[in-house]
């Protein structure tokens, strides 16, 4: 047994007008990873290579411990939730319940008990229509269907997009009950800050079409501080994983670093105050990223 | 089970070390009693918004200290605590707390006479009547 859940290996996929990769990922098995990037980064690519619904036209993708390119992969696909950031419009002229019948045929552990529950918790009439669904509808049944199976690996593109708060908090918890057996895997990409600071173990950060690394969150979060100092901008400038420095007024520098325990040890040794320290947020974060990975393009 | 735990996003204590000090606290001060049932770790990871990685860290050091004991397949316990570990632990987190005082008060240039003047202050007002 892999530890692994998914593991991408110099996976390329090449396009006239956008390359993704080369990706190198590996998405640990028990937790809840999450992918971070602006639009067209290529998350949903990369879920879709994860699933054989595109080919890559170069490396190699491992799902639950097999190839994904072996003939026999339904059995593992049958392992696996998906939940699409867009759904097809053919379907819209069905009821859910219709849909249901034909999914569930599928999958050996589908849960009828399941099933139901989870309709009654986000409070989804599956004899409605698909079409006539509310976005925020259409999306908590499917969010049902997908965990009816009880997969061993959830793929979820967005996953809130369209809901209102309360049904928010309701997958969230949804989510947290499904990883507590502690041998299942989520792998979700999100542009909301909330969902990842409350579901993620590993964030991933994506950005035109590369993985810029895999970190532990809470690790994530420990390291990207902003240091409030007097000071000189040359010294400044040579402060541990220092990513950028603005005038704060009042001849204070504003610094961000991405090793903050490195930083403040070497305040200390330059005899430098740190009159205050803010930690940023993911957004935060991300803009650094988006703005180095600019330069390094134009350079 | 909610605790009664509080996270600073900006202090520059680590997170697993800011839960652990807590925790311990708890467990040392009796307010969490020999043989309580602790939350999973998800569910604390839930409760707290950090990872499963930070809670299992946590639950570690703690077992390995003695204060905690992890039954397979039922949860993680509190353990039996010697009166001596207790005595040892229990002073922690108000060294602790002091000690984020200090800072805040070295922060904005206090001398150590005005923190001590303070301090003495605070003091007569909490324990007053």
């Amino acid at each position: 047994m892999t530890d692994h859940a998914i593991s991408l290996t110099d996976v390329e996929l090449r396009r006239q007008h956008f390359q993704l990769g080369p990706i190198h990922l590996k998405v640990p098995r028990g937790y809840v990873t999450a992918i971070v990037g602006p639009n067209g980064s290529g998350k949903s690519s990369t879920f879709r290579l994860i699933l054989d619904l595109l080919k890559p036209d170069n490396g190699d993708i491992m799902l639950l411990g097999e190839s994904i390119a072996s003939e026999e992969d339904w059995q593992t696909k049958g392992k696996v939730g998906y939940l699409p950031e867009m759904f097809s419009q053919h379907d819209d002229k069905v009821k859910a319940s219709f849909k249901t019948d034909f999914v569930k045929k599928w999958y050996p552990n589908w849960d009828v008990n399941r099933y139901q529950e989870l309709l009654r918790l986000f409070e989804v009439d599956d004899g409605i229509k698909l079409g006539r669904m509310s976005k925020g509808m259409r999306r908590k049944y499917e969010l049902a269907l997908v965990l009816s199976h009880h997969p061993e690996l959830l793929l979820l593109d967005e996953p809130s997009s369209g809901l209102d708060p309360l049904a928010w908090r309701t997958m969230i918890d949804v989510l947290h009950r499904y990883m507590e057996p502690g041998d299942r895997t989520i792998l979700m990409a999100s542009h909301i800050i909330e969902e990842v600071k409350r579901l993620a173990d590993y964030i991933v950060f994506m950005i035109h079409g590369r993985v810029l690394g895999v970190y532990e969150k809470d690790e994530l979060f420990g390291s990207w501080h902003a240091f409030y100092m007097q000071g000189d901008r040359k010294i400044a400038e040579t402060m541990p994983g220092q990513c950028g420095i603005e005038q704060a007024g009042g001849g204070m520098l504003r610094v961000i670093t991405r090793q903050a325990p490195e930083a403040e040890a070497w305040c200390e040794k330059e005899a430098i105050t740190i009159s205050h320290r803010q930690a940023l947020q993911l957004d935060d974060i991300l803009a650094v990223l988006v703005e180095q990975e600019r330069t390094r393009l134009r350079s | 089970m909610w605790l009664p735990i509080h996270i600073n996003e900006q202090s520059a204590e680590p997170l697993y070390y800011q839960i652990e000090v807590q925790l311990r606290a708890l467990i040392v001060s009796g307010q969490l009693e020999e043989g309580t049932l602790l939350p999973s770790i998800r569910e604390l990871a839930q409760l707290l918004k950090c990872s499963v990685i930070t809670v299992r860290r946590v639950y570690q050091d703690l077992e390995n200290e003695g204060l905690l004991r992890t039954k397979q397949g039922t949860g993680t316990y509190v353990a039996r605590i010697e009166q001596n570990a207790m005595d040892r632990f229990r002073l922690d987190s108000v060294i602790e707390g002091i000690e984020s005082a200090i800072d805040a008060g070295k922060l904005v240039q206090c001398t150590k006479e005005e923190l001590m003047k303070l301090f003495q202050e605070i003091l007569e007002r909490k324990y007053r009547g």
